[in-house]
């Protein structure tokens, strides 16, 4: 048994002590929630997942919080690394279940206020805890492991795997600790040979009908069951009789269920009831004839529905694309960011030789909590297919034919220098990351071209105010709003995970949520005032009931979606839009209610450089341009390019404007890069690379570097640090990877004033098809079967 | 003539070295009897399959809606309860549709209710694939339960249901080519004094009609009359089928306490 | 025995002439088993030997249990001139080497039905086809594409 530490009254003194302002507008200001808003310190820390099992680190994070308070300081991280060494250590022979704590399942908060400790001793030592915190989380915090099935921190507690038993004195019986809450005074024992043997038991029951197919299962290797069972388990089985099948469900494309090996601990069905928001999955029948289904045939329509992979403890529940391709221990892990969305979410690249083999969500509380988009985690299979990997050029018979990359970049400078600086333009992809974009702006720059833009932020962007274009109140913070209005937003579609967060408002404080743009279920109550911008001016102008809604509420938000940019009254919604932020009084020192949500990976870093048109780039008009430069910018139609363009498209996927492209050069996607970006809410984050490029591929800055050097206006930047120091000139935050920089709050004196008049047009849909965005996820054949199989939704 | 020396000479190893064989050969001949007769066993749940599989006369398009004198009873139920906790009425729904359908549940009476207490339909399905009462295959008009629990299995419940499986001519849980009967299996029913005992799920007459009752105390020739009188349409006299029992009092009247009991001897208070 | 061997004798020089019968016997070993006993023994198939059985490729196994070297009893002789200890087959092998005393005939109840293929002697030496190339072998015809990724081709 490894040692345990335990620290008894020292850590709430140095609780009260250590709070460090917090940077966040986050409402709660006196408590420190353990699951909270921009509270998690393994995630701000960075340390946050090292390990392999993320749940460790959850687990150390929040130690380090309790102890340290609301502290994210240099003491906190050192106090986190510290304690996940010792976690780490303890785990249950590499259990991924070291998860603990978050208080957010019991409904209670914890503060750090003595009054509302109590004390429990948990194997003869003493351990203070929150009031409320069941017995398990006593353990966790006494920083022993409890095994366990059924309960998992971030859905609601269902006790009925039985494996969490412990001893509690004068308690006739071990009881479940999961589900009995922690009484002052109470000793709880987790060693004792009637624990043991009741575990046992218990272990001997799940094992009954669970087949013992481990080496054809998907999840042998990183199974719950398969781990504790080492401990709990017996060698040799007593049950002689014949073990029961059950019918296979069929989930959709992505989940693939083996309902035999289900232990029917209902962790899926409260995922996708309490999580997802679909009410689809339920437990049918009893006794032994017990099962997880739909009992009606039904697909799981959700963005979030690939998490029940992670959740479900054993084989019943694994991912389809990726089964039977990879043991868990075979692959190589890297920790980067997901792109296909605007929320930056953390993932996990697990990668095989140079193939990406599946991709996993990596915890950050402040971000993803533990939660992947369906895009995110399966769309990497098109990260193999229609792969540009050697530079093109367009011969005279108007075929593309590989070239050198010598070759390549000479004619892209020739043409270049042909033309007029003024018909020149440069558009960055959703995908493109700060460091190509940083490059980009500077080659257009200096060959004298100012029309450039990223795709989403539309032609005229306006960079000029940051918090004008970021999600103000944090992707955690949303949590906290009590009335929130989308304007011109599927926020299902547009940000799975930001709607996640805003269920959660509704969910745990009943927050009212109203909603103009295209109709859509959001998978909570959200009232639809229609898909017109009247709906919007009568809110401005205070007269229609959600007006006040707003204004009463303590703490109200609204979330703008980028559709808005694409129209010709953009500045006339973003007008009306203000208003109501003011009438709202949304902006206040401790909250600030005002959200844009973007919708793709670069928008905000690009906004941020200053990747948007100058003053003297020509507006409107596209058949000017002569000569047209594409980092990845896929979303243009046939009809945007003039024929006579020269068009020079730079990325990592055959997608729609490499059939257009005079030169093609080859770049790399964000699984082979080490690209900054920064999410909707302004934080940086980096991808690492997980896998080599393919082919004669290059690092995109790298490219615009050589470009450079052939058009005879060699960039000042020789390494990726080079160009990471332009960065920190151009927009300071970007260098400060891992961090949220918010916005300053807009002084209410300073709004623009509307140069149009609102139109009565209604709000587009952005995201025609969630599963295919971009270039990477149009590749995708899994995605291609989503689009199949959910498109009646 | 190789072959036939080599024949012949495996011939004679085959007939004198046959004990040093002995272990190959039954590795070779034994094959079939390796496999043991694990097989017999096998799990029957009494409850149905957990699945729902569109039939011509149960699928989404089998429209189901609570008659109006239903729909009141409907809404007597959900008086019962809080607002906010309609869900609690599901299961006398569920049982109050099962009346009216026929003695089963349909997919969409069962949608019916999630639409009424305001839930997802899974929550309708989870609460009705629980409970082994509700039927969610089609039974019989009489369905007939017989109670396989120890007492009743000790008093020759087997052979009830036998007589019933044969007279009727069907197995367990199909129904009667007329549509009449169906005969399932039940847990116990609290009669085990009265034991062996079925019940009779009568669904002739819809909601206003139905009846269901306990028949004890039976024996094969019993069972079949009852059966008979119901296919008549006749209500037979349920509880129990004892000709000298009354309720659950003992068969030919009482043989002991017949008098007035004799009080407790009392302590003498005086002696203390 | 002796009888048999005159007419055989007497037969192949009627066949085949004195000459033709003289290489004959040459090239089938007889001479060469009147120095090697063992060969003899098979060749002549003196007192007690007894051919057990012959494999698919032609190779006859023997065995003589009486007046023998203990641990000589069992031998092969090679259907090929240029013979190769690997054209045995594993069932043979193992009657050869006394792992057990049932000839193949009599285990062929254990052989596998699904996954048992047919035994092939060791082809080295014996031309460039036959060299084993591991899957990543630059040489092996089969070797396995580590590309992972499949790259766009412009479709005109």
């Amino acid at each position: 048994m490894a040692p345990r530490c335990r620290r008894y009254s020292l850590p709430l003194r140095r609780s009260s002590t250590g709070s460090a302002p917090r940077r966040l507008a986050s409402p709660v200001v006196d408590s420190a929630s353990i699951c909270g808003a921009g509270s998690g310190v393994a995630a701000a820390e960075g340390s946050g997942s090292r390990g392999l099992h993320s749940g460790v680190a959850w687990y150390a994070g929040i130690r380090g919080q309790l102890y340290e308070g609301k502290g994210r300081g240099k003491d906190g991280s050192k106090q986190v690394s510290e304690s996940y060494k010792w976690s780490s250590g303890m785990s249950l022979g590499g259990v991924r279940h070291a998860r603990t704590a978050s208080v957010a399942a019991v409904g209670a908060k914890f503060t750090a206020n003595p009054e509302d400790c109590i004390e429990v001793s948990v194997d003869g030592s003493n351990v203070t805890i929150a009031k409320g915190m069941t017995v398990l989380q006593a353990c966790e915090v006494a920083g022993i492991d409890i095994p366990r099935f059924c309960y998992h921190p971030r859905l609601s507690i269902a006790g009925n795997c039985r494996m969490c038993l412990v001893e509690v004195e004068k308690t006739p019986k071990p009881v479940a600790s999961c589900a009995l809450p922690a009484m002052p005074g109470m000793k709880i024992k987790t060693n004792t040979p009637l624990v043991k043997k009741a575990r046992e038991g218990v272990m001997e029951f799940l094992l009954i009908n669970h087949p013992l197919d481990c080496p054809i299962c998907d999840q042998g290797g990183e199974c719950d069951l398969q781990d504790q069972s080492m401990v709990y388990g017996s060698d040799r089985g007593r049950f002689i009789e014949a073990k029961r099948g059950v019918v296979d469900k069929n989930l959709g494309p992505l989940v693939k269920t083996v309902m035999t090996r289900c232990i029917q601990c209902t962790r899926c069905v409260r995922f996708a009831s309490e999580i997802a928001g679909v009410q689809d999955l339920g437990v049918l029948g009893r006794g032994g004839a017990e099962e997880i289904g739909t009992y009606v045939e039904k697909l799981m329509v959700s963005e979030l529905s690939g998490n029940v992979i992670d959740v479900c403890p054993v084989g019943a529940l694994t991912a389809k694309p990726s089964a039977f391709t990879a043991r868990s221990w075979e692959l190589k892990s890297t920790e980067s960011i997901d792109v296909s969305d605007a929320v930056g979410a953390n993932i996990r690249i697990d990668s095989r030789g140079p193939e990406v083999m599946r991709i996993l969500p990596r915890l950050n509380e402040e971000v993803n909590e533990e939660w992947i988009s369906d895009k995110a985690r399966f769309s990497y299979d098109g990260l193999k297919r229609q792969r540009l990997n050697e530079p093109m050029i367009r011969n005279s018979e108007g075929q593309l034919e590989p070239v050198s990359w010598a070759k390549a970049l000479k004619t892209v400078a020739e043409a270049a220098h042909k033309v007029n600086p003024a018909e020149m333009a440069a558009i960055a992809g959703k995908l493109s990351d700060a460091e190509s974009m940083m490059a980009l702006k500077d080659l257009m720059n200096r060959l004298g071209c100012e029309r450039l833009w990223v795709e989403g932020n539309g032609e005229n962007a306006d960079a000029d105010l940051r918090s004008n274009y970021l999600v103000n109140t944090t992707i955690a913070g949303l949590e906290y709003t009590d009335a929130c209005l989308l304007v011109g937003t599927e926020l299902r579609h547009e940000a799975p995970l930001l709607n996640h967060r805003l269920r959660k408002a509704v969910r745990n404080s009943r927050a009212k949520v109203a909603s103009i743009g295209p109709e859509l279920d959001l998978h909570f109550k959200c009232e639809h005032l229609g898909n017109s911008s009247d709906a919007l001016l009568s809110i401005a102008q205070g007269k229609h009931p959600f007006a006040q809604v707003l204004s009463k509420a303590k703490f109200p938000s609204i979330i703008v979606g980028s559709g808005v940019l694409q129209r010709s009254d953009k500045d006339a919604v973003l007008a009306a839009v203000q208003s109501i932020v003011q009438q709202a009084n949304m902006i206040r020192d401790d909250w600030n209610g005002y959200n844009f949500l973007l919708l793709n990976a670069a928008q905000a870093a690009g906004l941020d450089l200053g990747f948007v048109p100058g003053a003297r780039a020509p507006v409107g008009d596209k058949s000017s341009i002569k000569f047209l430069y594409l980092m990845g910018a896929d979303d243009l139609t046939p009809e945007d390019i003039p024929a006579d363009a020269f068009v020079v498209y730079q990325g990592h996927h055959g997608d729609r404007s490499a059939y257009r492209a005079n030169v093609i050069l080859p770049g790399v996607a964000y699984s082979e890069k080490e690209g900054t970006y920064e999410n909707t809410e302004g934080r940086t984050q980096q991808t690492s690379p997980a896998v080599p490029t393919v082919g004669d591929a290059r690092d995109d800055w790298k490219i615009v570097r050589a470009l450079s050097e052939f058009a005879g206006v060699t960039l000042p930047y020789d390494t990726v640090n080079g160009v990471r120091a332009r960065m920190l000139a151009v927009a300071p935050n970007l260098f400060r990877v891992d961090e949220l920089e918010p916005a300053t709050p807009l002084p209410k004196e300073s709004l623009p004033e509307s140069k149009t008049k609102l139109e009565s047009l209604p709000f587009k849909k952005v995201v025609d098809n969630f599963y295919m965005t971009d270039a990477i996820s149009r590749a995708s054949k899994t995605m291609a079967q989503c689009t199949a199989a959910f498109s009646s939704s | 003539m190789l072959r036939q020396v080599a024949n012949r000479g495996l011939a004679v190893l085959r007939g004198a070295a046959a004990s040093q064989r002995a272990c190959a050969t039954r590795v070779v001949s034994d094959r079939p009897q390796q496999i043991q007769q694990f097989g017999v066993f096998s799990r029957e749940y009494s409850t149905a399959l957990n699945l729902h599989r569109n039939t011509s006369d149960n699928n989404p398009d089998v429209p189901f809606e609570f008659t109006s004198a239903n729909m009141e009873k409907v809404k007597e139920i959900l008086s019962h309860y809080p607002k906010n906790y309609k869900q609690s009425g599901i299961i006398p729904l569920l049982d109050l549709a099962q009346q009216q359908n026929g003695g089963w549940l349909s997919i969409n009476s069962m949608n019916k209710i999630a639409e009424i207490v305001g839930v997802a339909p899974i929550r309708v399905y989870e609460v009705a694939t629980f409970y082994s009462m509700f039927n969610r295959q089609k039974v019989g008009t009489y369905h007939v339960m017989v109670c396989g629990t120890t007492p009743c299995m000790l008093r020759g419940s087997r052979t009830i249901e036998a007589t019933l499986l044969k007279h009727l001519g069907v197995e367990r849980n199909e129904v009667t080519k007329d549509g009449k009967f169906s005969v399932g299996e039940m847990e116990c029913m609290g009669c085990c004094v009265n034991a062996p005992m079925i019940v009779v799920a009568d669904y002739s007459n819809g909601v206003e009609g139905y009846s269901y009752n306990y028949f004890e105390d039976l024996t094969p020739e019993r069972v079949v009359e009852v059966i008979e009188a119901y296919r008549k349409g006749e209500k037979p006299p349920h509880g129990t089928q004892h000709p000298e029992r009354l309720n659950c009092g003992p068969a030919g009247g009482l043989t002991t306490l017949l008098g007035e009991p004799k009080p407790p001897p009392c302590r003498d208070l005086a002696a203390c | 025995m002796a009888f048999a061997l005159v007419r055989s004798a007497l037969g192949a020089i009627k066949e085949k002439g004195l000459k033709g019968a003289f290489r004959a016997a040459k090239e089938e070993g007889y001479f060469a088993a009147l120095l090697d006993g063992n060969l003899a023994n098979s060749k002549f198939r003196i007192d007690g030997v007894k051919l057990v059985g012959v494999d698919k490729a032609g190779n006859r196994y023997y065995e003589k249990m009486s007046h023998v070297q203990h641990g000589r009893h069992r031998w092969v002789v090679y259907a090929d001139k240029v013979y190769n200890a690997s054209a045995i087959p594993p069932e043979w092998h193992g009657w050869l080497h006394h792992i057990t005393d049932h000839t193949p005939e009599q285990l062929e109840g254990l052989r596998p039905s699904r996954y048992g293929v047919e035994h092939m002697k060791n082809r080295t030496g014996e031309g460039e086809q036959y060299i084993y190339h591991a899957k990543g072998h630059a040489l092996n015809p089969n070797k396995r594409d580590w590309k992972r990724y499949e790259e766009w081709r412009p479709v005109e």
